[in-house]
């Protein structure tokens, strides 16, 4: 595990100083190193804060989804299927045609709103007595993003079509414009949410072997899920309010690294947070190299570059 | 060892389990018989501590299981699913080894020791060629083996199974009864195993408790048990009895 750590550390700080040298404007080391104004603007300004914020968002996904396919013992929980990133996008939606999207800082905070109220929707449906029974909550997140599509089409109909613009470029996913504020945000909520993990990993992986089972072996099942659930959506929550909708990172990074390393979750949590990290930090050079002119939207990137590969490994996999 | 009183357990408004009360000795190795749906599974979960009782209690060393912190009452018993499998591709030898869980430290790994413990226990599954291989490779009765290990890894005081023997082919029915019987004179545990195969639930058990529509039906010994009267009045099964060595094997009726 260490070894696959530290190569996997490696590839995503290749990624990261790739991506910090690349972009609209060129920047050489050498006019940084020189003390150029301009250049070190841009550097520590616009990429450097752009390019952890990308990082983190990647990570944050990819635990995110780690912890969903873990806790609900499905490989297709990832936070877009269980509501998180719908209850986002509704609430983002709803902002913008009541026209409260113009406030700076409005829309990340009523998304991450959103995303909070869609978890405790999601739980409250699937809950029995006591019980929270995996295949309720994934039917329930499904119903539950069907409402929040209606809710966006409706929203959307009624907005301003100078508001849409926005709009509709933070439903597509996109890292513009982000600050050392967001990285700095993000960074403390990946750093608690990933220790807090680490706290219950040992009982996490054994929810592998069933509820039964985890009960069995001493694992209180009904809190380590309710916490896992609210830890990985108020993360997926922040990352969703700061980049908007980023999709697949949650549902393949997890399953790339287990197709590769065939570990249990306290191995994968660490590297998922990497792999999370360099898909989108990639996705993003991709997204800025390919077209200078306009910058394409991230989420697709994710798509593009991730399922090639994860249909070549998944082949190559017995 | 074990002591249930009065227990009751309800899913929903189905009435599983309704007033049973049994006390199970150290060192026994105890079979639950009886027809499909008749409470076995449940009182095994309430035994393992998966599913508390609504009304009544369940001891373990004279201690209600609501006053034993769950980690500590894991170290000590052992349980297997009617259906054990996993959500994800795992490796046998990975699955026996998170038999040791209840052992780690909060952040802590399985040690060598762990390892050597989930490979003894693999070798006394006969099971020890199957430590590399993927559990979707395998067939139903070498998942059950490897399952059964990763119960015996934990070297559990308490072991309860529900249906081990379900699964396995005719040699290793033959050969698990005898393992059971080995495991509770060799390692003092208990031993409590659902069957529905009365033949290898009575060869080698101390005691045979049968349930019906959720309450005890008989709690007896096996040479009790193996009558052509008693079977026909608990199971409805029409046999005679045949004594080989001295044990006794009921034989159907054609």
């Amino acid at each position: 595990m260490t070894r696959a750590v530290v190569v996997l550390g490696l590839v995503l700080l290749f990624s990261i100083a790739v991506a910090v040298s690349v972009g609209a404007t060129s920047v050489s080391w050498r006019a940084i190193l020189d003390g150029d104004a301009t250049a070190r603007a841009i550097l520590f300004g616009i990429r450097l804060p752009r390019v952890f914020t990308g990082a983190l968002v990647g990570a944050i996904l990819a635990v995110a989804g780690l912890t969903f396919q873990t806790l609900l013992r499905n490989p297709l929980a990832d936070p877009f299927i269980l509501g998180v990133s719908g209850g986002a996008a509704a609430g983002a939606a709803v902002a913008t045609a009541a026209g409260w999207a113009r406030v700076a800082g409005v829309v990340p905070v009523i998304a991450f709103a959103g995303a909070l109220l869609a978890t405790a929707a999601v739980f409250a449906l699937a809950r029995r007595g006591s019980h929270t029974d995996p295949t309720r909550l994934l039917l329930s997140g499904l119903v539950l993003n069907a409402f929040f599509s209606a809710v966006i089409l409706i929203a959307f109909a009624l907005s301003r079509q100078s508001d849409l613009t926005a709009a509709l470029r933070w439903m597509m996913g996109t890292l513009f414009g982000a600050s050392w504020s967001d990285a700095a945000l993000l960074f403390t909520l990946l750093l608690v949410g990933v220790i807090a993990l680490a706290t219950m990993a040992n009982d996490l992986r054994l929810l592998v072997f069933g509820e039964d089972d985890a009960k069995s072996r001493g694992v209180d099942v009904e809190r380590v899920k309710l916490a896992g659930f609210v830890i990985a959506s108020v993360m997926t929550g922040a990352a969703v309010a700061v980049s908007g909708i980023i999709g697949f990172v949650g549902l393949l990074v997890p399953h790339l690294i287990r197709l590769v390393w065939r570990r249990d979750f306290r191995a994968l949590l660490p590297l998922s947070a990497i792999g999370g990290a360099t898909l989108l930090v990639v996705s993003d050079i991709a997204s800025r190299v390919i077209v200078t002119s306009a910058e394409l939207p991230i989420g697709a990137f994710t798509a593009l570059l991730g399922v090639p590969f994860f249909l070549s490994l998944l082949r190559r996999s017995r | 060892m074990i002591a249930v009183s009065g227990a009751r357990f309800a899913y929903g408004d189905r009435l599983a389990l309704h007033d049973v009360s049994l006390d199970i000795g150290e060192t026994a190795l105890v079979a639950l018989a009886g027809p499909n749906g008749s409470g076995k599974s449940t009182l095994l979960k309430l035994l393992a501590r998966v599913a508390s009782p609504s009304a009544g209690d369940v001891q373990f060393l004279g201690r209600s299981l609501r006053e034993w912190n769950a980690k500590q009452y894991a170290q000590q018993t052992g349980y297997l699913p009617q259906e054990p499998d996993t959500a994800f591709p795992m490796r046998a030898i990975e699955v026996v080894v998170s038999g040791r869980a209840p052992f780690l430290t909060r952040f802590g790994f399985e040690t060598d020791e762990d390892y050597e413990h989930a490979r003894v226990a693999l070798e006394m599954c006969d099971a020890s060629h199957l430590a590399e291989r993927y559990l979707d490779e395998m067939s139903g009765g070498e998942r059950k083996r490897v399952f059964l290990a990763r119960v015996l890894a934990g070297e559990p005081k308490l072991i309860l199974l529900d249906e081990p023997l379900a699964a396995l082919d005719v040699a290793h029915t033959q050969q698990f009864s005898k393992l059971l019987r080995n495991i509770v004179d060799r390692t003092r545990a208990t031993v409590v195993f659902a069957s529905h195969d009365l033949n290898w639930a009575a060869a080698y058990s101390d005691r045979i408790i049968v349930m019906d529509n959720g309450g005890i039906a008989a709690d007896m010994s096996p040479d009790e048990l193996m009558q052509p009267e008693v079977v026909q009045r608990l199971f409805g099964f029409s046999a005679e009895t045949v004594r080989v060595n001295g044990k006794p094997w009921l034989v159907p009726r054609t």
